[in-house]
């Protein structure tokens, strides 16, 4: 007979709220008199979740398990007391798993540039590397090393409009187009993707969901006005979905410009006989490619579509002549 | 019983207990627990309990309690199992809180919450408040490879390389590199006997441990074996001058760090330093604007810009 689930589940559950017990319970015996609804709060947890886990602790404590060494605990007026739990007036130590989790995730955040609160987050990881020691991080903050980036000026603009749900009107660079125009979103998520900032809106220009990054804005100005969410996709969306009107191109790289292989998205790479590789990628404008191409100059040559050629033909004519 | 009643008083007990504690000590002190008549079947719920135990964090230690070291006994050392005082400042505390919520996953919460949960006032406030959410989603195979980093694992994995080959790798982990947004993680490659860099994003299958890996050699920098991005220009002793045109003379400042503007030309243009040094890829870099920018110097710099413009109208 195979195990019937609950047998398996049942064990797991109890260890998660045991975790949660040993974290909540020193909170409230050294905070008494704590409101139910905070301690709901900081531990994110239901009031029937939070009520459970006391009324269990009424029966708990130490052998001999007489009235005097039952845990102590009070509910009165929505505010909680414990009492009679000396051992429990510290927290158990964060799980390696969780603690490495918030190193690492804290030190992206950290060296992501145009964050308020980096500095802060620095000092608080070396803290708590100090004083959590090797038991929970291992040899970890000496052997991770970031580098940062380049400036980011509206990062706290964007993210006071998004958690105050007030619709922006921003100019912003699209690279795909190498236009700027001025454009009015309201913005539903602020992340971080690659390095760079991004803001998750729903563009008013084009009635549609967009992702701008916050280095290609040149302008914030805030409107005043307030925004229902719309649930937007945010940071689970990928940077680049492929439409129906999307073009195939074809390009030829030589050995040093294979990188860009691995910086665009292709959907088809071949290696050539020089080192190089024969790579197609879809776009849906041609802008940031001729400036790619530019870029790139004898080290690729477009193989497909004919219009892309043309185009930065005519493009390095017009900057051959800043040259005269 | 229920189970969790039976878990906490075990916590307790062996917290609270001065010298190490036999099964048959535990099992009579927590005999509503442990007392069944059949010794086998108490000394097995008494074993899973103290694996869920471990698995959340509680360290729970085995000392032998005689000389002939026959009897095994259990606690839990409280100078490992409590969480130390750490004082952080109400600043501190938000920042913490914001990094927390960026990952996508609980861990990183949980472990500010047992933080905070130990810490010494304004934690509420804090709370309350943190300037703006911030979301998205790390790399689910981070912590996996933190973990070996940490501990100095052998990892294995199924890698992609940037021509698209696929193959199964072994690596001693020594070090994580975060670069232009994506981590790395730098070990020796096991069969190639040979230190690599790996992007955790051409990662194509989990991680798998395979126990202990090697010492980093001596003088070991992580950061070493990450190649640079192509992207603008990296660091440098020497600066190059260009002219943005008044169109993207505000973008192309920000995305360089060290980028200095310095003037502004007759016809609008803004003149800006960049950090720069001979040989370096910089006219891809200035190219990449198109007829929006003009390299003035040094005079390399213009020549390596117009030989490139030749080269590309001769391909036409």
């Amino acid at each position: 007979m195979p195990r019937s689930d609950g047998a398996r589940t049942a064990p797991r559950k109890a260890s998660e709220r045991l975790r949660r017990l040993l974290v909540v319970v020193p909170y409230l015996v050294r905070h008494p008199g704590t409101p139910v609804d905070e301690a709901m709060e900081l531990f994110g947890v239901s009031e029937q979740e939070l009520l459970d886990d006391l009324d269990l602790l009424f029966v708990s404590g130490l052998p001999p398990y007489g009235p005097g060494d039952l845990i102590d605990v009070d509910v009165q007026d929505g505010r909680i007391w414990i009492g009679m739990a000396d051992y429990f007036s510290r927290p158990l130590r964060p799980m390696r798993a969780e603690a490495l989790a918030l190193y690492l995730q804290g030190t992206e955040l950290a060296e992501t540039p145009g964050l308020e609160e980096a500095p802060a987050l620095s000092s608080a990881l070396d803290k708590l590397a100090a004083a959590l020691g090797p038991d929970a991080l291992g040899g970890l903050p000496a052997r991770v090393a970031a580098t940062a980036g380049g400036e980011v000026e509206w990062l706290e603009d964007l993210r006071r409009a998004t958690t105050e749900r007030e619709r922006l009107r921003i100019e912003y660079h699209a690279l795909s187009t190498a236009e700027t125009t001025e454009r009015e979103i309201d913005p539903e998520e602020v992340f971080v993707a690659l390095g760079n900032w991004y803001v998750a809106a729903w563009d008013h220009r084009s009635d549609a969901e967009r992702l701008f990054r916050a280095d290609r804005i040149r302008s914030v100005a805030r409107t005043g006005e307030r925004f229902e969410p719309r649930g937007l996709e945010g940071a689970g969306r990928p940077l680049y979905t492929r439409g129906d009107e999307d073009l195939d191109v074809r390009l030829r790289l030589s050995p040093d410009a294979r990188w860009v292989a691995e910086y665009y998205e292709t959907t088809a790479v071949s290696e050539l006989d020089d080192g190089g590789l024969e790579i197609a990628l879809p776009a849906r404008r041609l802008e940031w490619l001729e400036r790619l191409l530019l870029r790139l100059g004898a080290d690729a040559q477009v193989v497909e579509p004919k219009e892309l050629k043309d185009r930065v033909a005519e493009l390095a004519r017009r900057t051959r002549k800043r040259y005269v | 019983m229920q189970p969790l009643e039976r878990l906490v008083n075990l916590v307790a007990l062996l917290l609270e207990t001065r010298t190490p504690l036999t099964f048959e000590q535990i099992r009579s002190k927590l005999s509503e627990a442990y007392g069944h008549e059949d010794v086998n079947s108490a000394k097995r719920m008494f074993e899973r309990d103290k694996d869920i135990l471990r698995d959340i964090g509680v360290p729970i230690e085995v000392r032998s309690v005689d000389v002939w070291e026959a009897e095994q006994g259990y606690t839990i050392p409280r100078d490992r199992y409590y969480l130390p005082e750490i004082t952080f400042t109400p600043e501190e505390i938000s920042a913490l809180l914001v990094a927390a919520r960026t990952g996508g996953d609980r861990s990183a919460e949980d472990a500010v919450r047992t933080l905070l949960s130990g810490a010494e006032g304004g934690i509420m406030s804090a709370l309350a408040g943190s300037t703006g959410a911030i979301g998205g989603a790390r790399d689910a195979r981070l912590p996996a490879v933190g973990e070996a980093v940490a501990s100095l694992r052998r990892i294995r994995f199924s890698y992609r390389t940037a021509r698209g080959d696929t193959s199964e790798r072994v690596v001693d982990a020594y070090g994580l590199v975060l670069r232009g947004g994506r981590w790395y993680v730098v070990g020796r490659d096991v069969a190639r006997d040979e230190i690599r860099s790996f992007r955790l994003s051409r990662f194509a299958s989990d991680v798998a441990d395979e126990g202990d890996g090697s010492e980093p050699p001596d003088g070991f920098r992580a950061a070493d074996h990450v190649q640079a991005g192509p992207w603008g220009p990296g660091e440098a002793k020497t600066a190059a001058v260009v002219a943005f045109s008044p169109e993207v003379a505000w973008l192309a400042t920000k995305g360089v760090s060290a980028a200095e503007a310095i003037g502004t030309r007759e016809d609008g243009w803004t003149l800006v330093r960049v950090p720069w040094q001979p040989g370096e890829s910089l006219a891809g870099w200035v190219l990449s604007f198109g007829p929006d920018v003009e390299a003035l110097e040094p005079p390399e710099l213009r020549d390596e810009v117009v030989s490139r413009l030749e080269a590309a109208l001769a391909a036409v």
